[in-house]
């Protein structure tokens, strides 16, 4: 993290003459150096080479000055050459050490690293640098030795502490790290890196206000902060706040284009908007500008996954385990995306071997839950609230209460699972805002828009495609099982959750009363941009199930803008439905599953506006299933279902669980399985934990 | 980038180039029409409302650019100069330290392997102060030192550019003195004479300190109070222009028959004028009787005893003016429609200098109407 000169000796009276012994240049040079004349420097160390080609001082003052002008090839050239004196101080080892960091070659910088504390183990810099450099290739014990060691020897460095913090945050010491933090900062207030390191440290324990706090104020000190940018955009990508993230990711950019961390960010960031083809460009541009990072190929993998290229993706991943850091992130990736594959088997080795190495690993232990039957005396219940009770990290805490509730239920114990679910709801519900009453004026307006007339004045004029078939309802509500079903035939693919259409509805001014003045012009423009998104994903085939359950909200818009287009509404028991919501941590944005008063008011309110929608839209076109009569006579159901969407029978569709395509959804597990009907009625075994919902159902009823 | 946007930039450059600020302005509000833009453009209306004296509505355009993008250091140093130039020295010094992250200064940062003093008492350690950009600057901000000096309680060894350095050794404020270039003794910390300000918490109550704060060499004195003997009395010394290298010399310089009006005074003035403008004495223009010491003047200290000897200075913006200002010599300086930050707005004198008195364009370009206030003004002076 520093470099370092040797002390400025007692410099000679300013009278350079020809005669000048290389001892009294060397001095001269240093002096000039210290003093940022960098001219004067070079050009007394050049006078010294010209009469000893190797000397080591002169050599290493030039490599400071060109690591100083930014040239840092250079810098290292010169660095490793005045290194191969055989009386070489250990500072410039230390020096060299860290200029290899820079240029992200972490073996060589180890290697000097540790020639330099071996020739002087005094040399407190060196121990740093060693530190700092094992931090970055992942061996975190012994980098934090090191940098204990430094603490120790410099208690007042503000330096010091930050980077002890940083190699703890790593640990998953998370009090530890912050500890040093805020001494760092009380040592140097002002400290711009630790601010910012503070901020990332924040987004760990879920403090995400603190942390875009701690992140501004480190923008403060120092606006050209590129890791500052990244954490603030963090903490808004954990508050949901997708449009100020993004902000922030643009503002570092518009600086430092190149910026890898940056440009992952961004990726990560328009992956979590379904602005997949700019995510998987941005991502490219961030494995371009920072090949050497394992962050940027796993990001580059999920997005590949997501976009349902998963032979790409595995290779991403296998290229950013390959790399120095921390593999363990792409390795859990890797098992994640056999998941979605429906390799179900290899996943679940996967992430065993995640575990085996890295038992602290939150999020494999998370998804490993989705992958198995939980007994009551299954071990690994126990490490999990062992973990639970260990770790600081706020997200993995949350992880952790849903995988211990599905668990605890697996087992029986309901008790337990609905204490971890609700602690896990509760901890999730504290990092966002919500409005549940003006969520639903604002299905009431939807309502009030598009009514029989309105539908009726537009009714026709949108695109003529067919290809998009619309699954949607509440989530949970089975609409991934009838995707699956029906995007095992032949004739139709299953491209997932679309954001697209609550994009082109959020884009139109006034919606949704203005949508009352769209022209057919406008609708088959809509429709257009809809299908530039949807057919590249048909890959051959005449029909594309877009089965984002939110969808719901814009029946009557997507009415008017396909009006071939068929929609497929799933209804569910409503108290099966928002019990399965509310033991699920989604990934996407969701935010009236956390609590359950909230959630049987959004209930009530998506059932209000589909009365509406099968009032005014033609049982045609608006086709409702039955996710209850589906698991009681699945044939009869998919046959009615083919009917209705005038696509002959296949058999394929009762054997859907052998599909090999991907599924992404909370629900990726179930539908590799045969139809079950546990899930049919099985909120009354647990009534007496869901009684804020129940309040409000039977509110509504009575 | 399209053809459209090709043409669209070198339009505006051209635009701009030419001080054509309401057309430009004009173009870049059509581009900006729907509220969102590429940076650049929002950035130069900045600049082209500026330019047309619009000075707060600049700043917070400024402003709101620094808030969406921190990290824009040219629209920090941007914001910087219109801060200053509204008198708000408490953010504005805080973003003036940008002024070493433009595109076209960066090189010239002086990176020092000490820590940059940040204004606490630093009793025992030695402090090297050096100066950085042009004369005037150097000239303005030395009145700063002693200010350092008791703020640190520290050695101060002071690095100035080399033709300042007879001048500035006067001062007798420091404890050491050194050339630019030269093999320094050892220091403990450093700060840019400029980034004093800033670490000083320099407020305007704060000024204009301990004025005068440079003496003139009592020898040359002696010299030009010979030399300049005979001249009638009172004795006016002139600079039309500045430094052609500087940015806003366009604006800021004259052209010497544009003071040809002063000629009806029947004053004799001395040409302090140096560098290429000088040669436009040779056959003045409309009679101003100007006598040309241009070739004796070899240094600060030359022209610091004519300003000694001189009743007045009359000058644009240049060095000279500075030097007058911390000389506590009276001076009068020209200045351009929307002048250099350190002028502040609205007001004929100046915090920096009691002994400055300042005539401001009220128009961008017209000199003509600075011209006549001019001579009223010295037809009063002379009596």
């Amino acid at each position: 993290m520093e470099l370092m000169t040797l002390m400025a000796r007692k410099t000679l009276p300013a009278s350079p003459d020809s005669t000048m012994t290389v001892v009294d240049a060397l001095e001269r040079a240093n002096a000039h150096w210290n003093a940022g004349q960098l001219e004067q420097a070079e050009s007394l160390c050049q006078r010294v080479l010209a009469v000893l080609p190797d000397q080591p001082d002169a050599l290493h003052i030039l490599g400071l000055i060109a690591h100083t002008c930014g040239n840092l090839d250079l810098a290292i050239g010169h660095l490793r050459k005045a290194c191969l004196s055989p009386r070489v101080p250990a500072l410039y080892l230390s020096n060299l050490a860290e200029m290899c960091r820079q240029k992200g070659a972490l073996s060589n910088a180890e290697d000097a690293a540790r020639r330099a504390v071996a020739l002087d183990a005094g040399l407190v810099q060196a121990w740093g640098n060693l530190g700092i450099i094992l931090q970055e290739m992942g061996q975190l014990e012994e980098s934090a030795a090191c940098l204990e060691r430094v603490v120790a020897a410099q208690p007042e460095a503000a330096t010091a502490h930050n980077n002890l913090a940083n190699t703890y945050s790593r640990l998953g010491s998370l009090e530890k790290a912050r500890a040093h933090y805020m001494r760092a900062l009380e040592l140097r207030p002002d400290y711009a890196e630790a601010q910012s390191n503070l901020a990332s440290l924040l987004n760990q324990l879920g403090q995400f206000e603190a942390a875009a706090e701690a992140a501004r104020l480190a923008i403060d000190l120092d606006p050209r902060l590129a890791d500052a940018y990244v954490n603030l955009a963090g903490a808004e990508m954990n508050r949901m706040r997708l449009g100020e993230a993004l902000r922030w990711v643009e503002a570092l950019l518009s600086f430092s284009p190149l910026h890898g961390g940056g440009l992952a960010a961004k990726a990560r960031i328009l992956w979590q908007l379904d602005l997949m083809d700019d995510a998987l460009a941005t991502a490219r541009r961030a494995v371009a500008a920072s090949p050497q990072s394992s962050d940027t190929h796993n990001v580059l993998g999920q997005i590949l996954q997501a976009m349902d290229f998963g032979n790409e993706a595995l290779a991403a991943f296998d290229k950013a385990a390959s790399l120095p850091g921390l593999p363990v992130a792409a390795l859990a990736n890797r098992a994640a995306a056999l998941m979605e594959q429906g390799a179900m088997d290899a996943a679940l080795a996967g992430f065993d071997a995640v575990i085996a190495n890295h038992p602290r690993h939150v999020r494999s232990w998370a998804n490993r839950v989705d992958l198995k039957r939980f007994a009551a005396d299954d071990p690994d219940i126990d490490r999990m609230e062992t973990l639970l009770t260990t770790t600081s990290d706020f997200n993995d805490q949350i992880a952790l209460h849903f995988a211990l509730g599905k668990a605890h239920l697996d087992a029986g114990q309901s008790g337990s699972a609905f204490a971890h679910f609700n602690e896990g709801n509760r901890m999730k519900r504290s990092t966002f805002a919500l409005d549940i009453k003006a969520s639903g004026r604002w299905m009431r307006e939807i309502a009030d828009t598009f009514s029989q007339s309105a539908l009726e004045h537009l009714a026709g004029q949108g695109h003529p495609s067919d290809m998009p078939i619309f699954v949607l309802g509440m989530p949970r509500s089975g609409t991934s099982l009838i995707e699956q079903i029906l995007a095992s035939h032949p004739d139709v693919r299953g491209a997932g959750e679309l954001l697209t259409m609550n994009r082109l509805a959020s884009n139109l001014p006034g919606y949704p009363e203005g949508a009352t003045g769209l022209t057919g012009e406008q609708l088959r423009q809509m429709g257009e941009v809809y299908l530039a998104r949807l057919a590249p994903l048909a890959k051959g085939r005449r029909h594309v199930i877009d089965k984002m359950p939110a969808n719901f909200m814009h029946a009557g818009l997507i009415r008017l803008v396909f009006p071939q287009a068929r929609i497929i509404h799933c209804r569910r028991d409503a108290i099966d439905t928002c019990l399965s919501c509310y033991t699920r941590l989604f990934t996407t944005e969701q935010r009236f599953t956390y609590d359950l008063a909230e959630l049987g008011q959004f209930y009530l309110d998506y059932q209000s506006l589909t009365d509406h929608w099968r009032a005014v839209l033609p049982a045609s076109h608006f086709i409702e299933v039955d996710y209850e009569a589906v698991v009681d006579d699945l044939e009869g159901q998919a046959r009615q279902l083919l009917a209705a969407l005038n696509l002959p029978w296949d058999d394929h569709c009762l054997a859907f669980h052998k599909t090999s395509r991907i599924v992404r959804t909370a629900s990726a597990t179930q539908v590799r399985q045969p139809i079950y009907k546990s899930s049919v009625g099985r909120w009354k075994s647990y009534a007496k934990h869901l009684q804020p919902l129940l309040n409000v159902l039977e509110r509504s009823t009575s | 980038m399209t053809l459209e946007n090709m043409e669209l930039d070198q339009k505006l450059e051209l635009l701009m180039k030419e001080q054509r600020h309401e057309e430009a302005e004009i173009l870049l509000r059509q581009q900006l029409a729907t509220g969102t833009g590429p940076l650049s453009l929002w950035q130069n209306l900045a600049r082209v409302i500026r330019a047309q004296g619009r000075i707060a509505e600049a700043r917070d355009l400024q402003q709101q650019i620094v808030d969406a993008f921190p990290g824009d250091t040219v629209a920090r140093f941007d914001l910087a100069e219109s801060l200053l130039l509204l008198g708000d020295f408490a953010r504005g010094w805080k973003e003036y330290r940008w002024r070493y992250q433009q595109p076209h200064t960066h090189s010239f940062e002086r990176r020092v392997q000490h820590p940059r003093w940040n204004g606490s008492p630093i009793p025992g350690k030695t402090l090297l102060i050096h100066d950085e950009q042009g004369f005037g600057d150097s000239l303005q901000f030395l009145r700063l030192v002693s200010r350092a000096k008791t703020l640190s309680g520290a050695n101060i060894l002071l690095e100035v550019t080399p033709p300042l350095l007879p001048i500035a050794s006067r001062m007798g404020c420091f404890d050491a003195i050194a050339s630019r270039g030269d093999l320094l003794p050892a220091f403990d910390m450093h700060c840019e004479l400029m980034s004093l300000p800033f670490v000083t918490k320099l407020a305007i109550d704060d000024l204009p300190g301990p004025v005068p704060y440079l003496s003139p060499d009592p020898e040359r004195v002696a010299f030009w109070r010979k030399r300049l003997e005979w001249l009638p009395r009172p004795l006016v010394a002139l600079v039309w222009a500045g430094n052609p290298s500087h940015a806003n010399d366009a604006n800021r310089s004259m052209q010497l028959s544009e003071l040809a009006p002063l000629a009806s005074l029947g004053l004799t003035f001395v040409a302090v004028q140096k560098g290429p403008a000088a040669k436009q004495a040779v056959g003045a223009p409309g009679g101003l009787k100007i006598e040309l010491i241009n070739r004796d003047i070899n240094d600060f200290d030359d022209t610091a005893a004519i300003l000694e000897v001189a009743d007045l200075l009359i000058s644009v913006d240049s060095a000279p003016v500075h030097l007058a200002g911390a000389l506590g010599r009276p001076a009068w300086a020209l200045l351009p429609f929307v002048p250099d930050w350190r002028w502040l707005l609205d007001r004929d004198d100046t915090p920096w200098y009691p002994s400055l008195r300042l005539f401001r364009q009220k128009r961008r370009g017209d000199w003509s109407t600075v011209v006549s206030k001019l001579c009223d003004a010295l037809a009063a002076f002379r009596g």
